[in-house]
């Protein structure tokens, strides 16, 4: 909330409190109904860590497990402002598609509305605080628990509890208001009604952040006859619309994908609002009925308000749900994404920080990107392009063809390419807040790990470039070779992860199809180190050239070495039997004994 | 049937030690099935083949199978042994 509106609402609070003990009672009811969600939202928190990112992917593979899993979520965690926000840090990092956050979306908006159920069913028509007080207490004693998933279920239970007191504390308050102030004075009939009360909806959620808060105080308004129903009935219109708000703040630290679903919400949402203003007695009408079908009093407001806040999101969903494609082709067409740069980050937004899955995701495809930077660097350096590696043209021919002195300043492309997203990373790293029992810090170690190497494998490609320009420039054929011979293993080595990389998911034993690639690494080494030998001993080359092509040989294989393990990293992600794979990859020595000395003779 | 699937995940639950040796063995089986095939899908394209380059590619590809599916063998028998005590 801005600092100029936070002190506006102070001082009217404050007012509000030395005007009515009962208004007192009231907002503090409110407060700690909001208190419980943010507890609730606490407690859901401690169960993520890889559980939600599994759920998540197998119940969003199509559109209705996707409803179903926002409705289910919604329903559990009484919030569809949290889901909101795990769906736009999910869609921000690349974990979910639109089209399933909508549906998403569609789903919790109406598993929320169990919560009007929930207060007009049991909570104005039962001791609600007899339930609250066994849930408080044992949930405190869970929170002093040093178990990560006890207290998380202490967080649960003590915020189920200050829910249910929230609601306790408003009944009695309303109770008591009535006696000292008549709210139904103020009620406005007609379409200046409609319009008036849908905008108090409207602010009254912006400010509470809850679209509960506000159907809470709507229901217990209604049921002790402070608002009349017609008013209660554009303020329930008016809270569903105001609910958009906690996406669109979520979206401002989101990419264009989250922009597009809060987007999304706040067009069907208001969309739906209009539709429902327009035909409002209709719907009273078949509220009525359904009413009458379930068995709820005709006289029994509370009930019917919380039929009237299911229907109007069932309506959302018979009118938008089947045109979810059109809705996202029509996003796409408003939040246009810039053309982005290869230069800056492009997946480190302030949304993915919310959970630890998104965090290392967000990283993983961060360092794809500056994997992709690097090789970059390291292909122009002798000349290449990325498409070369993708082309019939044979590599070698490539090289050799480019006989001309290769300019390419490494220092200007590593501050332009890496050095920024490189140092982005590093500190969006260091900003993740979670502890270091959890399995994502892990990732994000070997995440840091694989970005250090391909910084290192940068760093030898520049000690490689000053001999390799200079060499090339000489005379001796021999010398120009064997540079060339360098140049086309490292563009092989490329060559073999990239294909490496887009065969992978047909690939059943990913990291152990690696070990051929390090096989091949030591074995180019000592081939090359014998044809080097021989040169010498031929006298086609001198002793210093030989001493320099060695070294050289040296950087070569450091800068495959690099990005071997940068591709481990990066792209085995999530494949293949990890552990076990682990277990039988070869080691340095086991890879030594395989590799048989080449008879260059 | 569904008595029994509940009993098997509770049998699960309290012996989850056993429970995670036996889930192990029956990976790194999967493991040693998927390698023998490779191994004799390598095999195969390496007596079909004449190219020279190749015929080293595709052997040193099969030294490390070999090496691979050794080192499984072992691990498979250490965790029969581990199991057992």
């Amino acid at each position: 909330m801005h600092k100029a509106l936070l002190l506006i609402v102070i001082l009217l609070l404050s007012y509000g409190f030395w005007l009515s003990d009962a208004f007192k009672g009231i907002a503090a009811g409110v407060s700690i109904f909001l208190f419980g969600m943010l507890s609730l939202e606490q407690g859901f928190k401690a169960f993520t860590g890889g559980v939600l990112e599994r759920i998540l992917q197998k119940t969003t593979n199509t559109t209705w497990k996707s409803f179903g899993f926002g409705f289910l979520s919604a329903t559990l965690m009484q919030s569809s402002g949290l889901v909101s926000v795990i769906t736009i840090s999910f869609l921000s990092a690349g974990l979910l598609d639109l089209v399933a956050g909508i549906g998403i979306i569609f789903g919790s908006n109406l598993g929320t509305t169990t919560g009007g159920w929930l207060i007009a069913g049991l909570g104005l028509k039962v001791n609600i605080a007899a339930y609250a007080m066994p849930l408080l207490v044992f949930g405190v004693l869970c929170v002093f628990q040093s178990s990560k998933h006890l207290k998380g279920m202490g967080y649960l239970l003590t915020g189920l509890g200050f829910l249910l007191l929230g609601i306790h504390y408003m009944k009695d308050s309303f109770e008591h208001f009535q006696s000292t102030i008549n709210l139904s004075k103020y009620a406005m009939p007609g379409v200046k009604g409609l319009l008036t009360y849908t905008a108090v909806g409207i602010l009254a959620t912006i400010i509470m952040q809850s679209s509960h808060a506000t159907m809470l105080l709507t229901i217990t308004a209604v049921s002790v006859h402070q608002i009349t129903y017609d008013n209660a009935l554009a303020l329930v219109i008016g809270a569903n619309i105001g609910t958009t708000i906690t996406a669109i703040i979520a979206s401002f630290g989101a990419n264009i994908q989250g922009k597009r679903l809060a987007g999304s919400h706040l067009l069907v949402n208001l969309l739906t609002g209009l539709f429902v203003l327009l035909f409002v007695k209709d719907f009273a009408i078949i509220v009525d009925r359904i009413s009458e079908y379930l068995g709820i009093a005709a006289t029994d407001k509370a009930m019917k308000l919380a039929t009237f806040h299911s229907l109007f999101n069932i309506t959302a969903i018979i009118l938008f749900f089947p045109f979810i494609n059109q809705q996202v082709m029509f996003l796409e067409k408003i939040f246009i994404e810039k053309r982005p740069n290869i230069f800056k980050p492009k997946y480190l937004d302030a949304s993915a920080m919310d959970f630890p899955e998104t965090v290392v995701e967000s990283v993983r495809l961060e360092s794809i990107h500056l994997y992709e930077n690097a090789i970059h660097i390291i292909l122009r350096t002798f000349g290449l392009y990325k498409r070369d590696l993708q082309t019939n043209d044979s590599l070698k021919q490539l090289i050799e063809q480019n006989n001309q002195p290769i300019e390419y300043d490494i220092d200007a492309s590593y501050e332009k390419r890496i050095k920024g997203i490189y140092s982005a990373i590093i500190a969006f790293i260091s900003q993740a807040g979670f502890t270091w029992q959890m399995t994502q810090s892990s990732k994000l170690s070997w995440l840091r790990e694989a970005n250090k190497h391909l910084v290192e494998a940068i760093k030898d490609t520049k000690h490689l470039q000053k001999n390799w320009t200079r060499f090339r420039a000489s005379s001796n054929q021999a010398t120009i070779n064997e540079y060339n011979k360098i140049a086309y293993q490292i563009a092989l080595h490329i060559q073999k992860i990239e294909n490496f990389r887009h065969e992978i998911e047909s690939n059943e034993l990913p990291l152990l199809s690696l070990d051929i690639l390090k096989a091949a690494i030591k074995n180019d080494d000592m081939q090359m180190n014998r044809t080097i030998e021989t040169l010498i001993r031929e006298r086609k080359i001198t002793p210093e050239t030989g001493s320099s092509l060695i070294n050289d040989c040296a950087y070569m294989r450091s800068i495959k070495k690099n990005l071997l393990k940068t591709a481990e990293t990066l792209f085995l992600h999530g494949t293949g039997n990890g552990g076990v794979e682990q277990q039988l990859a070869l080691n340095d020595t086991e890879i030594n004994d395989i590799v048989q000395p080449v008879d260059t003779k | 049937m569904k008595i029994e699937k509940l009993f098997h995940k509770l049998h699960a639950f309290f012996n989850t030690d056993k429970h995670k040796k036996r889930q192990d063995i029956e990976e790194l089986k999967k493991v040693l099935l998927k390698l023998k095939k490779k191994e004799r899908k390598i095999a195969h394209a390496l007596q079909q083949t004449e190219d020279c380059n190749l015929r080293t590619h595709y052997q040193t590809e099969l030294n490390i199978i070999k090496i691979q599916r050794k080192k499984g063998i072992e691990a498979l028998q250490q965790l029969k042994e581990r199991k057992k005590t």
